[in-house]
């Protein structure tokens, strides 16, 4: 699993970061998605998947 | 109630606001009839203009998330007549952008993310857990019964979003006052235009403060931080007072409601406090307090969802449909707080998902959890058909709730 990230469109919500905080982070300086880990482990997958799905401006892709 | 009638050859519903009788955590019934023919349908505006409905889960979601679906305020109307809803929206200050569209709403949204991220939230767990005490240091002191929406429910928001502006203390007892003014039913169109004078000035001022002698505070920190014009920090401190206030106030006390309504659910919760955080979704869920709208405006011709849209057509989601949806929600209409889910749409969807959803939510779980524990005898001190609620305004509630121990 490999998580490619579209900063551009992040709203800054933070979903990500309360679902799989091993991978997602939020910049202290504008809120907006840090990715800790591009290609977390097998393990994260479920919480990769909901963070994408539940992301308010779809910007984390799984590819 | 709901009345239709053709335009064209197809239905235009009206936006239905009667909650089922005796179900007054129901969304109104049409809800569903027109979330089972189809999740965005005709919806027919008080002017007669004819636009859409959307109660379907993953159709609010492509709503929200697609910016052809603008925020701008030309063309937008409210599918009723609220408090509110009628006022000019020429003279808004600069600054609120929740009535813009990206990039313009991107630029502000940044500045203020940062202090609405989980780990700023978090810091501010033990100050909020200190006003809740005190509140309800008071409210044990008074006695019951008691009125749960004022001693309570209306306060804590207050002090919280109080402290973030960094408004002195010595002013707060007057914000909460006008901010009362400005949300309540009851008030005349004079009231809440004074109200709004008033208010404006004391945010003036406090903006003025804050550029003299800078605190740690959101309104602190903008001055230093950004290049934001005084009027721009006026529309960003309108925005949070809106966002910020009624919905959560409504939210403490129908939630409370709804669990001194669903004992079994109560005491489970007060089995095991563990599922706290679990509840917080399910009462977002299952009340979804935002009743109408968000509201958008189509910005061109095209297609969506197979169906044809045209430019300045009003969209209205409505976020307690969207919640009910049976393919999204097994059983959408039971109340369990052991669901376990928190892919509802109780804080919208797309750029302009609340930003405040991570402070919202820990205000819920401290509020409900300390109240619940500090009365474990809590009651409804009326009958509930003495319960009232607020069917025609934005963010549905109780009016009061006059509880004792």
């Amino acid at each position: 699993m490999r998580i490619e990230i579209d900063k551009d469109v992040c709203c800054g919500a933070g979903t990500c970061v309360l679902v799989a905080p091993g991978v997602f982070d939020q910049d202290d300086e504008d809120g907006t998605v840090i990715l800790l880990d591009a290609t977390p482990g097998a393990e994260q997958r479920e919480a990769v998947e909901e963070a994408a799905e539940r992301c308010p401006t779809a910007v984390i892709r799984i590819v | 109630m709901t009345q239709s009638r053709e335009s064209g050859n197809r239905l235009a519903r009206t936006f239905p606001t009667a909650r089922p009788a005796g179900c007054p955590f129901d969304p109104p019934a049409p809800f569903a009839e027109a979330r089972e023919e189809c999740p965005v349908t005709p919806l027919q505006y008080p002017d007669g203009h004819v636009g859409r409905l959307v109660t379907g889960l993953q159709s609010a979601r492509a709503v929200l998330g697609d910016t052809r679906f603008s925020s701008l305020p030309a063309g937008k109307r409210s599918p009723v007549k609220v408090p509110g809803s009628e006022l000019s929206t020429d003279a808004l200050p600069a600054g609120m952008f929740v009535n813009m569209d990206p990039p313009d709403h991107t630029r502000y949204r940044r500045l203020l993310s940062k202090h609405f991220t989980i780990r700023r939230v978090r810091e501010l767990r033990p100050r909020i857990q200190e006003m809740t005490d005190r509140l309800l240091d008071e409210m044990e002191g008074k006695g019951g019964p008691v009125d749960l929406v004022e001693a309570f429910a209306k306060p804590l928001p207050t002090l919280v979003t109080s402290e973030l502006l960094g408004l002195p203390e010595e002013d707060r007892a007057q914000f909460g006052h006008h901010v009362d003014v400005l949300f309540s039913l009851s008030s005349s169109g004079e009231e809440m235009q004074q109200s709004m004078v008033l208010l404006g000035g004391m945010l003036h001022a406090l903006i003025d403060a804050a550029r003299k002698d800078p605190g740690q505070d959101i309104l602190g920190r903008l001055t230093v931080e950004t290049d934001l014009t005084d009027e721009e920090l006026l529309g960003i401190t309108i925005v949070l007072l809106i966002a910020g206030l009624e919905t959560t106030t409504n939210m403490l006390a129908l939630g409370t409601y709804a669990l001194l309504r669903h004992p079994e659910q109560l005491a489970a919760l007060r089995a095991d406090w563990s599922l706290m955080d679990d509840a917080v979704e399910e009462l977002l869920r299952y009340l979804s307090v935002v009743q109408i709208g968000p509201i958008r405006v189509a910005a061109e011709d095209f297609a969506f969802e197979g169906q044809s849209i045209r430019k300045g057509e009003v969209v209205t989601v409505s976020l307690p449909a969207a919640n009910r949806d049976p393919s999204a929600f097994e059983d959408p209409d039971v109340f369990d707080i052991r669901r376990g889910t928190s892919r509802h749409l109780a804080f919208g969807s797309g750029p302009h998902q609340c930003m405040g959803h991570h402070l919202a939510r820990l205000e819920l779980s401290i509020g409900y959890e300390s109240l619940l524990r500090r009365f474990p005898g809590l009651e409804l001190a009326v009958p509930v058909d003495e319960v009232g609620t607020r069917e025609m305004m934005v963010t549905y509630g109780v009016l009061g709730l006059p509880v004792r121990w």
